[in-house]
């Protein structure tokens, strides 16, 4: 049984390579897929993880811990009210303040932060073209995914970063992600980018159709220029 | 495995597999009557894991795969028709491992390769790279061996080998995020890179005890019938439920 159980594991480890190396969706195995630390299970409060070492130590909320861990990873964390200052910031309209959602083709599709570019990192030859332009000259560029315990954004960030040499100063993550994003009732853009289908659109007493954006808190030191 | 009725020969292999064989069984009534009693949880999986979106066909499924089980855990409980039941067991288990394959391998392997990856189990890349490439293949590859009865107790064997240390990985994840969330052990509910999605910790398991125990079964050489080739470095044996030709009485 073991000299057949043997032969079995040869012959199929053989077949699974063979068949991923044929799959148009295999995976390449030199590449690394999560540039930077490694840091996924959250940690009981308190609790120093070996990656943020002693620098953590004091830290007890679970945005101090994302901040620290971006920080060690040469980001920036960017809470819901920064990230509507960027999404306000009329440089948006030039491309100087630019959105990327670093989630699927599925996920985008469904919805992504209005104007958002797209880079899925698992395929960056797919998409890498769409991105490579406005980011070497935006000024700040801030990356979503599903918030939570995804680290797409984050690792897609240092992909960029990295590849691009793109300077850390300009780079944020979005912790909340678009689930945040969604929960506070922002709008939402439907289909390819600019599509101009956004969700969360209520009428208002005059017809016309009003984007949730209107709603948007005017950050310090601006009129609430919003722009759905 | 008539050890009921001839108590004096019993043995303690024996012993363990008639215990085995009434855990399994009554693990498939259980099973079965949990999704009689929640069939919306077993709808939705169906339609959102299966992809069976008719719903006169899911409503058929939901209807009538809970009784089967039941009847299945039933037939192991009593002990009737074990060697069709072993068949069943293997074809049932082939099934199981391709579609796990299949939901793993395409068409987003890196989901997959983010879920081995929350274990930190691996960190090189190439490492971690390969069990996500070539894992979910490899199921598929066993499940096909074991639908078409070829080198069942290999097969099985290598499905034991990845079973066993998968469901102790995923028991010590449960275990930390019950510790950190505060929540009961129960309740902790989580994608386990399985292939069916985010399931309830307890849940998954005691479907993974039942895959386990299927598995032993088969090593054990149950599941002969209907088989291409059984045994890879052997003549094709005989199929265990086949009675030996009775000898005439000589004259």
């Amino acid at each position: 049984m073991l000299q057949e159980g043997a032969l079995v594991a040869v012959i199929g480890a053989a077949l699974a390579f063979a068949a991923n190396a044929l799959s148009p969706h295999g995976l390449l195995l030199t590449k690394n897929y999560f540039p930077g630390t490694s840091v996924t299970l959250p940690a009981p409060v308190g609790v120093v993880t070996n990656v943020l070492g002693a620098s953590a130590a004091k830290t007890n909320s679970p945005g101090e811990l994302l901040s620290a861990r971006f920080r060690a990873e040469g980001l920036q964390l960017a809470d819901s009210n920064r990230v509507v200052q960027f999404f306000q910031d009329p440089r948006r309209e030039q491309d100087g303040v630019i959105f990327i959602d670093a989630r699927d083709e599925e996920h985008f599709q469904v919805g992504h932060i209005p104007g958002a570019y797209h880079f899925d990192r698992f395929h960056p030859e797919s998409y890498l073209t769409n991105v490579l332009q406005v980011c070497l000259t935006a000024q700040e560029i801030v990356f979503y995914c599903n918030g939570g315990e995804c680290d797409d954004s984050e690792h897609a960030a240092i992909m960029l970063r990295d590849s691009l040499a793109i300077p850390k100063e300009k780079l944020f993550v979005y912790g909340g992600g678009i689930t945040e994003w969604a929960t506070n009732g922002l709008p939402i853009e439907l289909g390819p980018r600019n599509s101009g289908q956004l969700t969360n659109l209520v009428k208002s007493a005059t017809g016309n159709k009003v984007g949730q954006a209107s709603r948007l808190p005017a950050p310090a030191g601006q009129t609430g220029d919003s722009k759905p | 495995m008539n050890i009921l009725s001839s108590s004096s020969k019993r043995r303690p292999r024996d012993i363990v597999a008639l215990l085995a064989r009434w855990l399994l069984g009554g693990l498939f009534i259980y099973l079965g009557l949990n999704k009689v009693f929640h069939p919306v949880e077993f709808l939705t999986f169906l339609r959102q894991q299966l992809m069976v979106t008719n719903p006169s066909l899911s409503g058929m499924i939901a209807a009538t795969v809970p009784w089967l089980e039941v009847l299945y855990g039933l037939v192991l409980f009593t002990g009737i028709a074990l060697d069709a039941a072993a068949v069943l067991a293997r074809w049932w288990l082939g099934c199981v491992f391709i579609y796990m394959g299949l939901h793993k391998a395409l068409p987003h392997p890196e989901f997959f390769l983010k879920l081995v990856r929350q274990y930190d189990m691996v960190t090189d890349p190439l490492f971690l790279n390969s069990i996500g490439a070539a894992l979910p293949w490899f199921e598929v590859y066993c499940g096909l061996l074991l639908v078409c009865g070829i080198a069942i107790r290999g097969s099985a064997l290598m499905l034991a080998a990845m079973l066993v240390p998968f469901s102790l990985v995923v028991l010590n994840r449960a275990l930390t995020i019950a510790a950190v969330s505060g929540k009961a052990f129960c309740a902790v509910k989580f994608d386990c890179g399985c292939g069916a999605g985010e399931v309830f910790i307890c849940h998954k398991l005691v479907e993974n005890t039942v895959l386990l125990l299927l598995t032993s079964w088969l090593l054990s050489g149950r599941g002969r019938q209907l088989c291409l080739r059984y045994d890879l470095f052997r003549e094709q044996a005989p199929a265990l439920a086949q009675p030996e030709p009775v000898m005439p009485p000589a004259t």
